[in-house]
């Protein structure tokens, strides 16, 4: 279903990976985006773009610094990069055959699979199946700013929801968000305030 | 059971009150209860103090609040019914085959024994509810006595059951207790299950009167029922709002007892040498003439004799210190008691020969089914309540005593049911009374011998706990002082809960029925008395005899 590869896996756990990806790619997946892995056997694994990560080498360094560098070596040195960009991505799910769980996946991803940024139709068919399982592995991991992610994954997804039904999605899953965290007064209001600013301004 | 239920709400909260009424499904079981509090809650108390309506866009505010604020119900519960499963259904048809063939007890109507479980829906009661739990207004003996506060159903009082023990009316003054008394009194006539007699210190139920707050006209019971309601005044020539009682009670001197005396001791002022020298009169005079002997004597009365040339002064023989000296009674004592009993003395309704028995006049109306209010005119005072009230149901009690043991041996003529109707009852009901009057003893033990009370008060707390405990039906307006309230639900289940839905209730209008003759406790609305109340009662009548002319024809006449 999604054709736009945004890179191959450079490392993996249960709980999520690790792309690396060209400058170039590096464009197209933004902080919140569902993407998938496919695997063999009509499996694929899909997760959030939590953290893109832009590491220097020793010639960044040096070119940060110098003076009177061409436009074309900078050029060069972003396309042509030594290390590449790593976008993280956490594990939220998992589609085997027409099936799709809110699970973690059975196995990680290999090094190298590639990665593609998931369609419209397919964020649609992921975020609406199931009842909202897949935010527990969102709201499990502590080092996450997870009202910021939560909020860019609910207006992203909202997008491809309200092409479809207006406003019945991003109501659903925020009673679900309100739901799991009603005992964490301070947690929730950080979501619900990141929410307010992505999906009512 | 102890604590209550609670009830998360998922209606706003101001479509449920206080004492309202609530039905809880579970299963094959339904339980029945009331609302005794509302209390708001959060998941988090934060969620509540913060204002979160400034710090979020509104709908998301709104979400917020769905969920991690609510109000919740503490619920009384009271009854449960067996309902069976699924109408319809092959367990139902089971279920109710069991019943039929007698496996299996008729579902009705229990103390609560246990609770529903988590989860299990609750909702408002519907007047199929109420009808199941507090009867059918169709049915001949329940009376509409009010509505329920939400929703307006109608709601009943099962009169046989109210007439089978002693009850009470309450309310601080001015809510409403004549008028409530007075469509329980007309519902009661009307079933005519039980003869009514009325103590109308204030001559407000036999004829037409005018309501003291609003102006209006209000219709008295004998102009309603013309035939059965016989309406006796106090005293020869009494004139009851410009109306001529249909006979006039007059106490012969004979009828009047020591203990009627002796029942005064408060009233007169009396000391305690009293119940010597009563003693030494009955001795000398007999029961029945002390009273007229005692009130020819002369007090102070003094005569001149010559006893060895000397002039002496002498008590006159028909003075009262002569009587004393001659019986060993103090004469301070007996002087002062008779200087004391004047105001019983002047009594103008006392009378040595009246003109007929009128109490054994109106212990034959009584008998024969009609209903007496008795009026008491121009002697509106403390004493002659205390003292005719008292006197006449001495009188009934012995009657009736006398008529209920001849039933027993002999098994035929069933006395008739009656229901003693006394207003300001506290002045004969209270503590140092209660044991001197025939009232308590008739609140204590006389339902075996057919005879009850309606107390109308509104000072419960100063009446006996003795006679309150034994009032099977309650009926209480507001009451605004604590022990009042205390009084009126002593000795009732969840009493605590009860009490501030007392003090809650509407000043007028609003009333809460608890006790043995209600089947749970609920606040009422009370209906208004007026032309309604009339055409449903007498208009039941009306129904009938169409009945009975429909039968005649079928049959050919």
């Amino acid at each position: 279903m999604s054709q736009l590869e945004i890179g191959r896996l450079l490392r993996a756990d249960t709980s999520g990976f690790v792309v690396g990806c060209r400058a170039a790619q590096s464009m197209s997946p933004s902080f919140g985006s569902l993407v998938n892995v496919p695997q063999e056997g009509n499996y694929a694994i899909y997760g959030l773009v939590h953290d893109i990560r832009i590491d220097d080498d020793g010639l960044v360094r040096q070119l940060a610094t110098a003076e009177g560098v061409e436009d074309s070596v900078i050029a060069d040195n972003r396309i042509n990069r030594n290390v590449p960009l790593e976008i993280s991505v956490i594990a939220v799910g998992y589609r085997k055959g027409e099936r799709i769980y809110h699970l973690l996946p059975p196995r990680p991803a290999l090094s190298l699979d590639e990665i593609y940024l998931c369609e419209p139709e397919e964020v649609r068919l992921f975020t609406g199946s199931g009842s909202f399982g897949y935010f527990r592995h969102i709201l499990r991991q502590e080092e996450l700013p997870t009202g910021e992610l939560l909020a860019a994954h609910i207006r992203q997804a909202n997008q491809a929801h309200e092409a479809v039904e207006k406003g019945i999605w991003a109501k659903a899953a925020i009673r679900e968000i309100i739901t799991l965290l009603r005992d964490d007064h301070q947690t929730l209001m950080q979501v619900l305030g990141a929410l307010g600013d992505a999906l009512y301004e | 059971m102890k604590e209550n239920l609670r009830v998360r709400l998922v209606i706003p909260a101001q479509q449920v009150q206080e004492g309202g009424f609530v039905v809880i499904e579970s299963g094959d079981w339904q339980f029945y209860g009331l609302v005794i509090d509302l209390q708001l809650g959060a998941t988090d108390p934060r969620f509540a103090d913060e204002q979160s309506e400034s710090r979020l866009p509104p709908e998301l505010a709104q979400q917020l609040h769905g969920q991690t604020l609510f109000t919740n119900l503490e619920v009384l519960p009271a009854l449960m019914l067996e309902r069976g499963p699924e109408p319809g259904t092959e367990a139902y048809q089971r279920w109710s085959e069991e019943i039929d063939a007698g496996m299996r007890e008729r579902p009705r109507t229990l103390p609560v024994k246990t609770v529903p479980p988590h989860h299990a829906s609750v909702r408002q009661a519907g007047p199929g509810d109420i009808a199941e739990i507090f009867g059918d207004p169709e049915k001949d003996g329940n009376f509409v006595i009010g509505y329920t506060r939400e929703q307006g159903h109608p709601m009943c009082l099962d009169l046989d059951k109210f007439i089978q023990r002693s009850s009470g009316v309450f309310g601080a003054t001015g809510t409403g207790k004549s008028f409530l008394t007075r469509i329980l009194l007309a519902g009661m006539m009307h079933l005519n299950r039980a003869s009514v007699l009325v103590f109308d210190m204030h001559n407000e139920y036999g004829f037409d009167d005018t309501a003291s707050d609003t102006g209006q006209r209000v219709i008295g019971l004998r102009t309603k029922f013309q035939a059965r309601v016989r309406v006796v005044g106090l005293g020869s020539g009494a004139n009851i709002r410009g109306n001529t009682p249909d006979y006039n009670l007059e106490i012969a001197e004979g009828d009047i007892m020591p203990e009627d005396i002796e029942m005064l001791t408060r009233e007169l002022n009396l000391k305690e040498t009293t119940p010597t020298t009563l003693e030494a009169l009955v001795n000398s005079f007999g029961r029945s003439g002390w009273f007229n002997a005692f009130s020819r004597m002369r007090n102070g009365a003094m005569v001149e004799i010559e006893e060895e040339g000397k002039k002496k002064r002498i008590p006159a023989p028909d003075s009262v210190a002569a009587w004393a000296n001659e019986n060993g009674v103090n004469v301070m004592a007996a002087e002062g008691l008779h200087s004391k009993m004047t105001r019983v003395f002047d009594r103008t309704y006392v009378q040595t020969q009246p003109a007929a028995d009128s109490i054994q006049e109106i212990i034959k109306s009584l008998e024969a089914g009609q209903h007496v209010i008795l009026s008491f005119g121009k002697h509106e005072s403390d004493l002659d309540y205390l003292l005719v009230s008292n006197l006449l149901t001495r009188r009934i009690r012995q009657a009736w005593e006398q008529r209920t043991n001849e039933f027993r041996s002999r098994g035929e003529g069933e006395p008739r049911p009656l229901v003693i109707v006394v207003e300001e009852a506290h002045k004969l009901l209270n503590r140092e009374m209660a044991t001197q009057t025939a009232f308590s003893t008739i609140a204590r033990e006389m339902r075996k011998y057919y005879v009850t009370l309606l107390i109308i008060d509104q000072r419960p707390s100063q009446i006996y706990d003795e006679v309150m405990s034994q009032l099977g039906t309650r009926i209480s307006g507001w009451l605004g002082d604590e022990d009042d309230i205390h009084a009126v639900l002593s000795g009732l289940a969840g009493r605590e809960a009860l009490r501030g839905m007392l003090a809650r209730l509407q000043p007028k209008e609003e009333v809460l029925m608890v006790g043995w003759g209600v089947p749970m406790p609920l606040p009422v609305r009370s209906r208004r008395y007026d032309e309604r109340v009339w055409q449903e009662l007498l208009g039941k009548k009306s129904e009938v005899r169409r009945k009975e002319t429909e039968i005649l024809g079928d049959l050919g006449f």
